[in-house]
């Protein structure tokens, strides 16, 4: 059905892209499903969808950073199969990426043609650079894409948005390049390029992308719908790892879109009674700013409640967490616990001060790899770790209560954390902050990568925190995880605060907050 | 000439000097000049006292050179005094000596260099192909290398060079500068010339600045890596000649003090050891100020023990100045 909406003149051309049955799985965990795409020469493809629909992993196995599973990928009518991101680029496949991959310590120049690679540049031949046809390349490359950088700028001094427009550059040029030397039309990715750039710079991106539509097909992934129906001919949407839509931008509305990135429009699943905001709040900021980041946010957080923080990436909303718990610096505002503005702010003050911050990067920032499950719960060093000892008998006693309370399966303390499934593992690292009977629990994705078995466990512990007077702040992956916990959800937008709902009063859709989103 | 920035910028284009850039380096050097100048004006500012310090700047500025080219990937080659006696007692052994043992000429010149570009090459693989830190692997290579450098000099009589001639070289000047400095210098020029203007050197900057995005641009950054640390191996080779050169013998330590000596000249020149940034011509830099230095200090008379406390804190001052500005609160540093 999805197909037959796509005019048949165009089909007839070779597909530069044609997936079949394509799917990719993390252990249990389904991330894409077999899904079949075709994407003919000539034609601008937007790619949307929530976070978490399977967007970015569909983009990773067409860029050669996963391996498919299983299926079949066509690049200009070949079957192709990359091991690598290598492979992808030379098959004419480039992205541009959200996360930026130029080198800050070289010129624009250098930049454009080490990202040529070998064969793509004459200036660096037998090994030698010739500089004065590297930076003629580079102009040449810049001037197509009508950007005035000059190509001796270092990329460190750079504004953001230039330095896409570098990449984007880099990334063009590569696709042709590759392409052309394999007779077949190129594939250019773009990742969410939009969210940095400036409306002029907005503008010259669109002009790049009719030309590139002149000689070959592009995926374009953005969150800002209104985009989407301008520049694509065609929109396909991702939800739940599968494609749930595939239209003519001509034939669909922003509406529309919306309702087929969620799904099912759909309030809070239950309507318990919210709890009210009494007293007065444990953590509360008032204009609180940080450039580039987030502005004015004004948020107020009582015992025994939760509030949902829900935005796009870019929204600033991992920036803003990062700066209650006291890992930045705010550049405007004030941050007051109990009344009082909190000075000198760092995470060893907030953590003495009762704040708990669980962040998103568990493997990283979180546990500690190679440690058992007891003794990564009993690392923090505060509370009832306090001092310099803590006996094995006592970290024993203490990690056995809190896997009863959570319910952390296998009731093992000794087992080393890595060992434990995913939710357990994330279980493990909210004992650590909750055996501190925390004030403040700051919640920087706390689902992401569990299956909803296991998410509902954790959410559970979740309430319970805060069923025992604790203050949540949470980030929510999903506008669903924010209906079921939040009892007042904020939405955030480009760095401010774009929307409040207090669940005792209103009742909002995910619909709701989508729109206020983006 | 334009890569005094060392900024790792575009090579010719880029000749001013700023303050980071390179500035301040040679304001400290000038101000350890005027200093030491007026403390003795009679023995410090002459022309045999800058033939003095010029030459003993050669030898860790040959080392300093390779070490800095392996520095800017973010690696780091602790191995030079092993390498620098291997090579050194090899070539001496192949040379005109006491012991007579075999001479080959001027053959044992490229024999000691390969010898110490096999060694690096060694670490560099090891380090590169089994992923294990090159901090680690290079600091077990300096042993094996004392480990060959002891092998080779036995339980017999220390072996004397023979020919007159070659040991007074490197101190001779008949181009008005040591011909150990001028040896050094086409070093450097080399070096240069590798960090500015090839692949393999523009890669050293893009790997020591993301090495994620360098593997994902299709830099071959383990080749490269064992390149660099072979090229650091016949530099500190070159070096191990030079010494044996300087002390007319063979001798297993004749890199003694040679590392922190280099890594010292390093750091305090401007290339930080995270790598991206600096090169060859900052480290000559940071050589020169520690050799005026203790130059000056001998000549002011601070006893021999002082300097090397003075030289330790020189080196922990200077990386304070260098990190100042980007300290944060998370910034990890081991």
């Amino acid at each position: 059905m999805m197909q037959s909406q796509i005019p048949r003149a165009v089909a007839l051309s070779p597909a530069v892209l044609a997936l079949e049955g394509v799917s990719k799985a993390f252990g249990p965990v389904v991330a894409v499903k077999p899904l079949s795409l075709t994407i003919p020469r000539h034609q601008v493809v937007g790619l949307i969808g929530e976070n978490g629909a399977g967007k970015s992993t569909l983009l990773k196995m067409l860029t050669g950073v996963h391996l498919v599973d299983q299926g079949k990928m066509m690049l200009n009518g070949r079957e192709v199969r990359f091991r690598g991101p290598l492979d992808a680029t030379a098959q004419g496949v480039g992205i541009v990426h959200q996360e930026q991959s130029l080198f800050t310590n070289l010129s624009v120049a250098e930049n454009i043609v080490m990202g040529a690679g070998r064969s793509g540049s004459q200036a660096v031949k037998g090994g030698l650079y010739r500089w004065s046809t590297v930076r003629a390349e580079a102009a040449e490359v810049l001037a197509r894409i009508g950007s005035r950088i000059s190509p001796d700028t270092l990329v460190g001094d750079l504004s953001f948005a230039e330095r896409q427009m570098v990449e984007i550059a880099r990334t063009i040029h590569l696709a042709c390049q590759t392409a052309a030397a394999q007779g077949g039309a190129p594939l250019v990715i773009l990742d969410e390029p939009t969210s940095v750039l400036e409306q002029a710079e907005t503008e010259v991106l669109e002009a790049e992308i009719a030309r590139l539509r002149a000689i070959g097909s592009v995926i374009f992934v953005s969150h800002r719908l209104e985009e989407v129906l301008r520049i694509c001919d065609r929109t396909v949407v991702m939800r739940d790892g599968e494609i749930v839509a595939d239209r003519l931008t001509s034939e669909v509305t922003e509406a529309d879109l919306y309702r087929l990135m969620i799904g099912k429009d759909r309030h809070a699943r239950s309507r318990e009674a919210v709890p009210l905001a009494q007293g007065a709040p444990v953590l509360r900021t008032r204009a609180l700013g940080k450039t580039a980041a987030f502005r004015d946010i004004d948020i107020a957080l009582y015992p025994r409640r939760i509030t949902a923080i829900v935005g796009t990436f870019g929204a600033g909303r991992e920036a803003l967490i990062r700066t209650l718990f006291g890992i930045d610096d705010p550049d405007s505002g004030t941050i007051e616990l109990d009344g009082t503005p909190v000075t000198d702010w760092t995470p060893r003050r907030a953590i003495a001060a009762g704040l708990a911050y669980l962040p998103a990067e568990r493997g990283v920032e979180s546990s500690v790899g190679g440690l058992s499950a007891a003794r990564n719960l009993t690392t923090v060093p505060f509370g009832d770790m306090a001092g310099w000892l803590l006996s094995p008998a006592r970290r024993k006693a203490l990690a056995a209560a809190w896997f009863d309370k959570l319910d952390i399966r296998p009731r093992l303390p000794g087992q080393p954390l890595e060992r434990f499934s995913g939710g357990n593992q994330q279980k493990v690292m909210l004992a650590k902050w909750l055996t501190l009977g925390p004030r403040v629990l700051l919640l920087d994705h706390p689902l992401r990568g569990l299956d909803p078995g296991a998410g509902a466990n954790v959410n559970a512990c979740i309430r319970a925190a805060c069923a025992e007077g604790a203050a949540v702040l949470l980030l929510a992956d999903t506008l669903e995880e924010a209906l079921d916990l939040g009892h007042e959800i904020i939405v955030m937008r480009d760095g401010a605060i774009s929307a409040r709902f207090d669940m005792a009063e209103d009742d909002p859709t995910t619909l709701d907050l989508l729109e206020k989103m983006v | 000439m334009a890569s005094m920035t060392g900024t790792g910028g575009t090579g010719t284009r880029r000749a001013v000097l700023t303050w980071r850039g390179g500035l301040a380096e040679l304001a400290i050097l000038l101000a350890l000049i005027v200093i030491f100048s007026i403390l003795n004006p009679a023995s410090f500012p002459t022309l045999t006292n800058l033939h003095t310090i010029l030459n003993n700047a050669a030898i860790p500025i040959v080392v300093g050179v390779g070490a800095s080219a392996v520095v800017l990937t973010g690696r780091i080659d602790l191995s030079v005094e092993g390498v620098m006696g291997a090579a050194g007692m090899t070539f001496v052994l192949l040379s005109a000596n006491s012991r007579e043992t075999v001479d080959i000429g001027w053959l044992a010149w490229p024999a000691a260099l390969a010898l110490g570009a096999g060694l690096g090459a060694l670490t560099g693989a090891i380090h590169a192909l089994a992923k294990v830190p090159s901090f680690i692997v290079s600091l077990g290579m300096w042993y094996v290398g004392l480990g060959i450098a002891a092998l080779l000099f036995g339980y017999e009589m220390i072996p004397f060079l023979s020919s007159e001639a070659i040991v007074a070289w490197p101190t001779q000047s008949p181009l008005g500068l040591p011909n150990s400095f001028l040896l050094a210098l086409v070093v450097v020029a080399l070096g240069w010339f590798l960090e500015a203007n090839t692949r393999l050197g523009r890669s050293a900057y893009a790997i020591g600045n993301n090495e994620t995005v360098a593997r994902m641009t299709g830099i071959p950054v383990t080749r490269f890596v064992i390149i660099l640390f072979a090229f650091a191996g016949a530099c500190s080779a070159l070096a191990g000649i030079m010494g044996s050169l300087a002390l007319g013998a063979g001798a297993a330590n004749v890199g003694v003090g040679m590392l922190f000596l280099t890594l010292a000249a390093i750091v305090i020149g401007g290339t930080p050891l995270g790598g991206g940034r600096g090169g060859a011509l900052r480290t000559v830099m940071g050589v020169l100020i520690l050799s005026t230095l203790y130059n000056g200090l001998i000549l002011a008379g601070v006893d021999p023990q002082v300097q090397s406390g003075v030289s330790g804190v020189v080196l922990v001052v200077a990386v304070i100045a260098a990190g100042w500005s980007q300290r944060a609160k998370l910034r990890v540093a081991k």
